[in-house]
């Protein structure tokens, strides 16, 4: 399996997403807040004339949100007609997943396990790899 | 053109157009089974078509090849170069007929035999095939050497019309919707920038292209009503018959355009709205005869469309609806009470069969009565943005009026701001809209709900920053908030309570992402001229949420009859002007209240302006007092073309204007005194008011003056100079110009026609009295000489 995958940081651990759903890398000026969203939704952005939801990563996987993370770069995905900017700590280049991903005993903790979809060995070292649908739908205590 | 010969047409050169490939590749090889099929299934739908039409010349052609061609797929011919050829020049020739078909022009029969003849094996010995071929383009008069040409000038004039995949059209439409972005990005710097003349014409032209563009674009994404009037006589039909009556259809307003999506959207509340009509309104043919009425029924639908909006009417001359069965039954019903039953107008009662759960059938038959009520047919048209209403006379008949928006998309919205963002409301809810600071306005607390009492109703109350919890309560300075009046479709009204009201603007209406769907607050979103997004609240939902749907319905219900009974009355707006005394101004003259700072306003002498939002207003009401305060609160008035704004210290409320206005001839600018609460308020005549501000205005077509043709002076110095003194400069095509300059010195050639001439010396000291020119460079006699041209010209 020689997926391409986006490698990018997110809450502070590797996390990569899946390339062909990369629309593309963008930087995130203006976030017009959503008052009364949950809060992985940090608000609406717009690239060209289309509004973006913006996803933060690290809230939407159960953590505390990364205070104003330095680089405000997010992955423009498209799920169910819908666009969205999974705002994430950092994005770095496109890499191969050298391998399936996996299951590891124990899982990855709760946050992760709902929202990926194992592990995958790259250059950089084992990577989790992103589940986007899951990912927007939000954190798992929220859902449960 | 008929459409099925649109589609003939379109299907046939979309065919010729896919196998012109395999007509050029079975050429090369005549053995080809495959590429045979392909064709012969060609000829084989041209002529099967043909039968459909009157074509005789075509299916004689398409016949002749199908037969040659079925012979040599049974094998009983092998293909040879000169058959290839002869179907060739068939095919080429249909080819020709579509188009001639398609102008409506007749086709010339000349050499259609010798095609045919062409086909016969036995020609094969000649190597004729080609040049029979040629032989009829050539016999054709007057339509030039080659193929291509007589194509070409075949189809001017005639409506060309391509397929196109709905998503490639979104795609342009958003590309449109992209550039409009930039383009109001770019005129904001452009206005930051100041004015720099080399750049802003090409941009106002830019400016004007992109409008018509976006109009083009929108136009694509027109249907007309035909489409769906087109389905309504066989549904009509069938219902008749099923229900034994006789009904006649007559339709109106066909070429009316809507959005596709729209005319899908209103196609099941039209077809319910028919049923309805057929199955109560419309009588049986013995009672209609009895009715002295026409044994035939007749349902009428007109289109119409005004701005924005299209009228879509549906009228059969039935027996009505019977009203007092309806208020009975809303009153066995429950829903209403016998006294507030008792209490509506008219008007109110025929409007009971939008209640849910109401049917006037008592009978329930296969058609109607069965429960889905007229209630889901309003539902469904305001879902949409629309809004329906009904008029109906015992034994005359009824008629329901949909209004529509002409695009799903495009939605009229209020736009306001709370806690430093803006919010969209859908304008079809908003009521009025009032100061939180008005002295009409009292809040109230009842438990833990906040109630404002406004015009003797008590309406609760939300202010937004709460709905969006951006803000408890308690901070709230309810005082300096602006009330929105919100009137839901179930008749609830409630104030929302915001920061600031923006503007009226269309807005174009995009879906958000489920998650924020789910907080039940936003029904979608919009982006700003800046490109920043914009949400757009869910008013229903909201409502709904704080349970505000169903516990005023009694405490409003009486009052709000009042109101629509007392529509008739001219509808005013009362303020009191800087000298502090009331005074009212007919409604329908203001558009707007604006609140600008006092820099803003602009007093040299008698001249008194107002810049709002980057364009210069007249402004009236300075007589009775000084602007004091540093913010001035202006009623911005308008006639139609032109706009005024009006200072005012306070604006009180609106109100009904049910006495007479007694004439005043003590101010020309009071039309009249009117009684108001029992106090005489003087009533600003908008007639005399727009006559004495207006002359001035941007908007009024400016004069024109024509300059001398052939100086350099003139189009450098002067040009500027009589542009800034509010002329046009008149160009060469201008029959008569209202102004004139001439040298002096130059001999007096007539440049055009003007209704005055101004004279210009170069001398500083006149040669003669002075009295007929003047000197160039005395600008204040040259800008008095204009002045008063135009005095003379608008008095």
């Amino acid at each position: 399996m020689n997926d391409l995958l986006l490698m990018c940081m997110v809450a502070g651990r590797r996390a990569a997403i899946p390339a062909i759903r990369v629309q593309s890398v963008i930087e995130i000026e203006d976030i017009t807040p959503i008052p009364g969203a949950p809060a992985f939704i940090r608000g609406l952005t717009a690239l060209r004339s289309q509004a973006l939801t913006v996803i933060d990563c690290s809230v939407a996987l159960g953590f505390e949100t990364a205070q104003a993370p330095p680089d405000q770069r997010a992955a423009v995905v498209e799920i169910d007609g819908h666009l969205y900017a999974l705002l994430v700590d950092a994005a770095y280049d496109v890499g191969e997943a050298l391998s399936d991903p996996i299951e590891v005993p124990g899982g990855f903790g709760a946050g992760w396990q709902a929202a990926t979809r194992g592990m995958v060995e790259t250059d950089g070292g084992p990577t989790l790899l992103i589940d986007v649908e899951a990912l927007v739908s939000g954190p798992v205590s929220q859902a449960a | 053109m008929d459409d099925l010969l649109a589609d003939f047409v379109a299907e046939t050169r979309e065919m010729l157009e896919a196998s012109s490939g395999e007509i050029v590749a079975w050429e090369a090889d005549p053995s080809d089974t495959a590429r045979l099929d392909t064709i012969f299934r060609f000829v084989h739908t041209v002529k099967g078509n043909c039968g459909f039409f009157d074509f005789p010349q075509l299916e004689k052609l398409s016949h002749a090849a199908e037969d040659a061609l079925s012979e040599c797929r049974s094998g009983r011919r092998e293909p040879d170069r000169a058959l290839v050829s002869a179907v060739l020049a068939i095919i080429d020739r249909i080819g020709v007929m579509t188009d001639s078909i398609e102008a409506g022009e007749e086709c010339s029969a000349d050499g259609d035999d010798d095609l045919i003849a062409a086909l016969q094996p036995g020609e094969i010995t000649s190597v004729v095939g080609e040049p029979k071929a040629a032989a009829p383009q050539q016999a054709e008069p007057a339509d030039g050497e080659d193929d291509a040409a007589p194509k070409a000038a075949r189809s001017n004039g005639v409506q060309r019309s391509i397929r196109l995949p709905t998503e490639l059209l979104d795609e342009v439409m958003k590309g449109v919707s992209d550039m409009v972005l930039a383009r109001n990005d770019l005129a904001r710097r452009l206005r930051e920038a100041g004015e720099q003349p080399t750049i802003d014409g090409p941009f106002d032209r830019l400016s004007a292209i992109l409008a018509d563009v976006r109009n083009a674009i929108t136009r694509m994404r027109m249907q007309r009503l035909e489409h769906l009037f087109g389905s309504l006589p066989r549904l009509v039909r069938d219902l008749s018959n099923e229900l034994g009556k006789q009904v006649m259809v007559d339709f109106e307003g066909g070429e009316v355009e809507l959005d596709r999506e729209m005319v899908e959207m209103v196609r099941d509340p039209l077809t319910h709205i028919i049923r309805n009509a057929i199955d109560h309104g419309l009588e049986g043919p013995g009672e209609r005869i009895k009715a002295d009425k026409r044994e035939i029924g007749l349902l009428k639908f007109a289109a119409r469309q005004s701005g924005n909006r299209i009228t879509l009417t549906i009228s059969d001359d039935g027996r009505g609806i019977n009203i007092e069965r309806l208020a009975a039954k809303a009153v066995a019903a429950g829903i209403y009470s016998q006294a507030e039953v008792d209490a509506m107008s008219q008007r109110r009662k025929h409007y009971l069969i939008f209640e849910p759960g109401l049917s006037t059938a008592d009978e329930v038959s296969s058609v109607s009565g069965r429960g889905v009520g007229m209630d889901v047919v309003r539902a469904n048209i305001e879902r949409v943005g629309g809004s329906i209403d009904v008029a109906s006379k015992p034994g005359e008949g009824t008629s329901f009026y949909l209004k529509l928006p002409l695009t799903l998309s495009i939605i009229a919205a209020l736009t306001v701001g709370s806690d430093g963002q803006r919010y969209a409301i859908p304008r079809s809810y908003v009521e009025e809209i009032v100061f939180g600071s008005s002295d009409h306005i009292d809040f109230a607390e009842a438990g833990d709900r906040r109630l404002i009492t406004f015009r003797g109703k008590r309406v609760p109350c939300l202010s937004l920053t709460e709905i969006l919890g951006t803000q408890a309560d308690d901070a709230m300075d309810w005082e300096a908030s602006t009330l929105v009046l919100v009137r839901l479709a179930s008749d609830d009204i409630f104030a929302l309570a915001v920061d600031r009201v923006y503007d009226h603007e269309d807005v174009v209406v995009k879906p958000i992402a489920p998650a924020i769907m789910d907080t039940g607050l936003y029904a979608g979103t919009t982006l700003l001229d800046d490109g920043r997004p914009m949400m757009l609240l869910d008013l229903p939902s909201i409502a709904q949420k704080h349970e505000l749907v169903n516990e005023m319905r009694s405490a409003t219900r009486v009052p709000e009859e009042e109101t629509a009974e007392q529509r008739k009355a001219q509808p005013i707006m009362l303020f009191t002007g800087l000298d502090g005394r009331r005074r009212a101004v007919r409604l329908e003259l203001v558009r707007r209240i604006d609140t600008i700072a006092r820099e803003a306003i602009d007093i040299e002498g008698s001249r008194v302006q107002a810049v709002i939002d980057g364009a210069i207003y007249p402004l009236a009401g300075l007589e009775h007092g000084e602007l004091t305060a540093d913010r001035c609160r202006l009623l911005r008035l308008s006639d139609g073309d032109s706009e005024i704004v009006y200072a005012v210290r306070e604006v009180l409320d609106a109100a009904e204007l049910e006495g007479e206005v007694i004439p005043s001839d003590a101010d020309a600018m009071i039309e009249g005194v009117a009684l108001i609460d029992e106090r005489p308020v003087p009533v600003i005549d908008g007639h005399a008011l727009f006559a004495r501000h207006s002359g001035g205005q941007r908007k009024a077509p400016p004069l024109s003056c024509r300059l001398p043709a052939d100086s350099d002076w003139a189009r450098t110095i002067l040009e500027p100079l009589v542009e800034a003194a509010g002329y046009r400069i008149a160009g060469d095509g201008d029959e008569e110009s209202d102004v004139a300059i001439e040298l002096a010195e130059a001999p007096a050639v007539a440049a055009g026609p003007a209704r005055r001439v101004i004279r210009l010396r170069h001398e500083p000291d006149a040669p003669g009295d002075g009295a007929d020119s003047i000197y160039r460079y005395d600008r204040e006699a040259l800008l008095n000489a204009l002045k008063q041209a135009r005095m003379g010209e608008t008095a």
